[in-house]
């Protein structure tokens, strides 16, 4: 009887070439001078913390960028879902879903890495409410 | 040698476990589980009110518990003990019952850098309502606290709040000094210490120390969750304004007055956690066992072999004393530019349990400018094996993470 899961079968889907080249070199990595819109976002769990930086003209999102102090997960999740939003209308971006910034990653997460996965989307939709 | 792992049932029913988080908690042994279970099942009732035989066998445990938390402090009067729901509880019963109503605004608290969240948000609090100022001892690179060369008015210090052991960085901090320092400079000062890391490793001994208030968790002591004792000088204790109340701690009661109970009585609400103290006994009774000279001798043996072992592991940074003198087996790491959340996630494939994130010690992270590390902490029952096998994950960590 153990509880403890089967060791080392764990296939790398957590840390696929995407998440680590993401990790490695993020897309939109670093700050807009004057934005119009500035959000600062927390996962208090772990007290990391995401700047996102972005310029909208005529309801359009045309630059976006943000620095970070997170995990492989939240980097490459920042980095895939701000590249999928760039250049598209923000009436179209607040109605995305939580899951449509998960399926950027495309793997499969527990609750707590879910949390860092989703502190892009949440810190950024927060904005346009 | 005695194989304290096997006194831990958790090892049992977990054979891959690698534990190394017991700074968070620890697990517990038998002994204490037991002693709980045996509590449950042969002398279970309400204490202090039952005049039944069963009630006042386990009444009379119950203050036992409080007899031997006494002597485990070396302190001298059961009356200066009230069990709390744990480290937590007790800073936040002494900072609202007796630092809330005798601290007046510019009132000066001194606490250090490197204090868990819960030795710190009470004093902000009290900051918000009545207006006390705050000063942080700051912490060297190495890991220390810079307390020598603080210069105060030290006229309005009214407390210095320490942990005798840093949560992040293993620490031990020189407190019989560091009390010196203030009550030399100020007799007044009062001391509060929070020995919630330190207490399962070292004799702490109230007397010799000379402290005011002391306070630690039973969980992180082999004990149940759910208990601490707050210790404090008799005649600050009985100053010491009851924070939740109700039944059990009152003389009588009216439509229009109620007249409170002495202490312990005055300062411990409602139906306690019993079985939690009770365990706690159990857990007391099993360090004094092993005793604290082994324990420091062997943790001593184990933790020389994690300081060489990271001393040799090459892209890895340890934070803090790099020296086995007046530290902890708690070791706050990072590997290359590596998250503490993916070390964390890629030991654990491997049943390696070390906490990551920032520990409850926000302040900390901002001096030593991280936001976060990986910390592994080790107690009695952990092997070189242990480290062993925490070394073997972080070198599979840099070999997904190509570093
Ligand atoms: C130094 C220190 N103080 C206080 C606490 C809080 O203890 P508890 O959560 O048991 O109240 C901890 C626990 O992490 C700690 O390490």
């Amino acid at each position: 009887m153990t509880n403890v899961k089967k060791l080392n079968n764990h296939d790398d889907s957590l840390y696929r070439e995407l998440v680590l080249d993401h990790w490695e070199n993020p897309l939109n990595y670093g700050k807009i001078k004057s934005p119009d819109i500035k959000s600062v976002g927390h996962n208090p769990v772990c007290g990391d913390q995401i700047e996102i930086t972005a310029v909208v003209k005529k309801g359009v999102l045309t630059d976006v960028a943000f620095e970070s102090t997170g995990c492989a997960i939240s980097k490459a999740s920042a980095s895939l879902f701000l590249e999928k939003i760039k250049g598209e209308k923000i009436k179209k971006i607040r109605s995305l879903k939580p899951k449509d910034a998960l399926e950027e990653l495309g793997i499969t997460l527990t609750p707590a890495r879910t949390k860092c996965a989703l502190l892009v989307f949440t810190t950024f939709q927060k904005h346009l409410k | 040698m005695i194989n304290i792992k096997s006194d831990f049932p958790i090892f049992k029913n977990n054979p891959d476990l690698c534990y190394l988080d017991s700074a968070a908690t620890t697990q517990k042994p038998n002994v204490v589980i037991d002693a709980v279970t045996d509590f449950y099942e042969k002398n279970y009732s309400s204490i202090h009110r039952g005049i039944y035989t069963l009630s006042q066998d386990a009444t009379e445990m119950y203050e036992n518990v409080r007899k031997k938390a006494v002597d485990f402090i070396s302190a001298s009067d059961s009356n200066e003990i009230i069990f709390t729901s744990g480290t937590t509880e007790a800073i936040n019963f002494a900072a609202i019952g007796y630092f809330g109503k005798h601290l007046k605004k510019g009132d000066i608290v001194v606490l250090s850098e490197m204090e868990h969240h819960s030795n710190i948000v009470p004093w902000l609090i009290l900051k918000q309502r009545i207006g006390i100022k705050l000063f942080f001892i700051p912490v060297t690179k190495d890991g220390n606290l810079d307390y020598k060369s603080i210069d105060l008015d030290f006229k309005k210090v009214k407390l210095v709040s320490l942990t005798h052991a840093s949560n992040v960085l293993g620490t031990v901090n020189p407190i019989s000094e560091i009390i010196l320092f203030f009550k030399k400079k100020n007799p007044n000062t009062k001391i509060l210490i929070d020995a919630a890391q330190s207490i399962p490793h070292l004799k702490i001994d109230v007397k010799k120390l000379n402290c005011d208030f002391l306070v630690f968790s039973s969980h992180k002591m082999l004990g149940p969750t759910g208990v601490g004792v707050l210790w404090a000088k008799k005649e600050l204790l009985s100053d010491m304004s009851p924070v939740i109340t109700g039944g059990h701690m009152i003389k009588t009661v009216s439509k229009e007055i109620v007249e409170l109970a002495d202490i312990p009585e005055k300062l411990e609400a409602g139906t306690k956690n019993i079985e939690g103290v009770i365990g706690l006994g159990a857990a007391i009774d099993y360090i004094e066992k092993i005793g604290f000279e082994k324990i420091k001798k062997d943790e001593k043996k184990l933790v020389e072999y994690t300081l060489k072992k990271f001393a040799k592991e090459e892209k890895v940074k340890l934070f803090g004393s790099h020296k086995s003198d007046q530290r902890l087996g708690v070791f706050s790491f990072a590997v290359g530019n590596i998250h503490s959340h993916d070390m964390a996630e890629i030991l654990n494939r491997s049943g390696v349990a070390v906490r990551s994130g920032h520990h409850c010690a926000q302040v900390l992270m901002k001096a030593l400018n991280i936001s976060s590390t990986t910390r592994a902490s080790i107690y009695i029952y952990n092997t070189t094996q242990d480290i062993d096998r925490l070394f073997a994950g972080i070198k599979e960590v840099k070999k997904v993470f190509r570093i």
